[in-house]
């Protein structure tokens, strides 16, 4: 952890019913910078807080606005049960954290970090495969591009790969959309260099 | 109030940290002492020794808190035995006076903090030396959370204000091998040593640099200091008179200072202790603990927790750190930051001070803007 984790002027919504657990919760994450709201009804997608704080003893699946595990914001699931169908529901809404229940007050800072680190480390892997499953569809279209400039250029096929190559460094484009780009015809065929 | 109201005091008079103990025991003590004379019958103090075992903490407080009927334990050095007695302090709903020079990240509604955090010691400590000393420091710790935490924070300190660290080593607190690090120290010239090493693994660090500086100037006080948040007075004896000389250490309290409040405080503290004793930080925090437990007990009129806790909180207080207050959210008192040299009396000159610092032990208010997301640590 090279910085302090700092969530000052952070929202937060906590989804549980009002009582002791929410007291105590509500004054460590204030002191911690926080603001906090507290609710017991579905969380809307288009008043999402920076970190959601759920009941996971008596929650639902329609509180939070989104599905299989793909949360929006970072997760603390509040948690007295030790039932495995709850601990599953809580890792079904993407909790990255759980804060055991009764609360004591020292599992609080602990779990926000924890979850937004998990947050940001799914969102980022997430951000990641979805760049590389983009490259893999659009693999077919390098591929005819390759064997265009090989016909064209009489080169071979490293030789007119590194051609594109080049030619989408130069660009600052990704590799498939100059290829895209050539296949097309809107882009003239590359020289050999 | 019928009888007298209970209080514990849990300090280890004995183990590797016994001079901070000792020091602390006395300094509760003597509070107790003086809450005696002036409100006969109404405070019983009950005095266990956990002689630095920690499971022995555990009985003490369970012992307070069940047969003596404590509600306030007024003890614990080390964060080690801090959060070993806390879930039990919490479960009674009692309330545990910890008054050390500590890492912070804690706020526990059951425990009033009267020693100094991060941003009352390191900081302040830090936007002192780096001016003047450099921004390459070398950097030792006792092998646990203290020692850990106080340079993990040193190290993202001095990475932001563009320096470097050269080097970070780890000592247990009973061991007294230095040598590989002062090698180490010798061969990588930082600007100054941030020393968070406790007990025996700190006296013997200090006496090895002595002697590194005899042979090396570059190694002398006055070129590379060494730098510590928590020595204090008690523990300049043990390593040894002069030996430390022209190092620094942080304190809200020094024997030395000069304030009304600590011209009377050691007057009368002269009288029980003798004119030699010098008064350390620990001694001064463990007094005003102990007093300011007892004090709000008696105003109270009773021991509830949660009745003194609101009462203790969020009003001027008057202190030998001089004018203090309790934070209500984050039951920290307020401290002045005093920066002090080690003088050939085994005392402090004290060369920098603050006035009174807000304590942030979650480090929130460093930033005014709104804080940079936290980023995946690769």
């Amino acid at each position: 952890m090279r910085e302090t984790p700092n969530f000052t002027g952070w929202r937060a919504t906590i989804l549980h019913r009002p009582d002791t657990t929410t007291e105590r919760l509500t004054r460590q994450l204030k002191l911690l910078g926080l603001t906090v709201s507290i609710q017991w009804e579905p969380l809307g997608a288009h008043e999402l807080p920076d970190i959601v704080l759920i009941d996971a003893d008596q929650g639902w699946d329609d509180l939070l606005p989104w599905r299989d595990g793909k949360a929006s914001v970072p997760v603390v699931a509040l948690l007295g049960s030790e039932a495995p169908g709850r601990i599953a529901w809580a890792m079904q809404q993407g909790a990255g954290a759980i804060i055991a229940k009764p609360v004591a007050t020292s599992a609080v800072y602990p779990a926000l970090v924890m979850a937004v680190a998990i947050h940001a480390e799914r969102s980022a892997a997430a951000k990641h495969q979805q760049h590389l499953e983009e490259r893999v569809r659009l693999r077919p279209l390098v591929h005819a591009a390759v064997q265009k400039i090989m016909a064209a250029r009489k080169v071979d096929e490293e030789h007119a790969y590194s051609i594109l190559r080049n030619c989408a460094m130069q660009r600052r484009y990704p590799m498939e959309q100059v290829a895209a780009l050539i296949l097309a015809g809107a882009e003239p065929l590359p020289e050999a260099g | 109030m019928g009888s007298a109201v209970k209080i514990g005091i849990l300090y280890s008079t004995k183990g590797p940290y016994g001079a901070i103990g000792r020091d602390s025991r006395d300094g509760a003590e003597f509070a107790m002492e003086e809450i005696e004379a002036a409100h006969p019958g109404a405070i019983e103090p009950v005095y266990i020794d956990p002689q630095g075992h920690i499971p022995a903490y555990l009985e003490g407080a369970r012992s307070m808190l069940r047969e003596s009927g404590c509600r306030h334990i007024v003890g614990t050095i080390t964060s080690i035995a801090r959060k070993e007695v806390i879930p039990l302090v919490e479960k009674h709903d009692g309330l545990l006076w910890y008054m050390c020079p500590y890492e912070g990240f804690e706020a526990n509604e059951n425990v009033i903090y009267t020693g100094a955090c991060p941003n009352q010691h390191l900081l302040p400590l830090f936007d002192y030396l780096l001016p003047r000393y450099g921004r390459r420091p070398y950097l030792v710790g006792a092998n646990y959370v203290w020692g850990w935490e106080m340079n993990r924070l040193a190290r993202e300190l001095i990475n932001k204000a563009g320096g470097e660290v050269l080097g970070e080593r780890y000592l247990p607190l009973e061991e007294t091998a230095v040598e590989r690090i002062i090698l180490d120290i010798e061969q990588r010239r930082p600007s100054f040593v941030l020393n968070n090493l406790i007990g025996p693994a700190s006296y013997a660090f200090l006496r090895a640099f002595r002697e590194l500086g005899a042979r090396d100037p570059d190694f002398l006080p006055e070129n590379c200091p060494v730098v510590s948040c928590d020595l204090s007075e008690c523990e300049l004896d043990e390593i040894g008179a002069g030996v430390a000389t022209g190092h620094l250490s942080v304190a809200a309290y020094f024997d030395s200072l000069v304030s009304p409040e600590n011209l009377a405080f050691k007057l009368h503290a002269s009288e029980h202790f003798g004119p030699d004793r010098h008064f350390s930080n620990i001694f001064a925090s463990a007094y005003t603990a102990a007093k300011l437990c007892a004090e709000t007990i008696i105003s109270a009129g009773t021991d509830d927790p949660q009745t003194v806790r609101r009462l203790v909180s969020g009003t001027p207080l008057s202190t030998v750190f001089g004018p203090v207050q309790i934070d209500p959210d984050t039951n920290h008192m307020t401290l002045p930051f005093h920066l002090g040299c080690i003088n050939d009396d085994n005392g402090f000159d004290i060369v920098n001070s603050q006035g009174a610092i807000a304590a942030d032990p979650y480090l929130t208010r460093r930033r005014t803007k709104m804080p940079v997301r936290l980023r995946i640590v690769s």
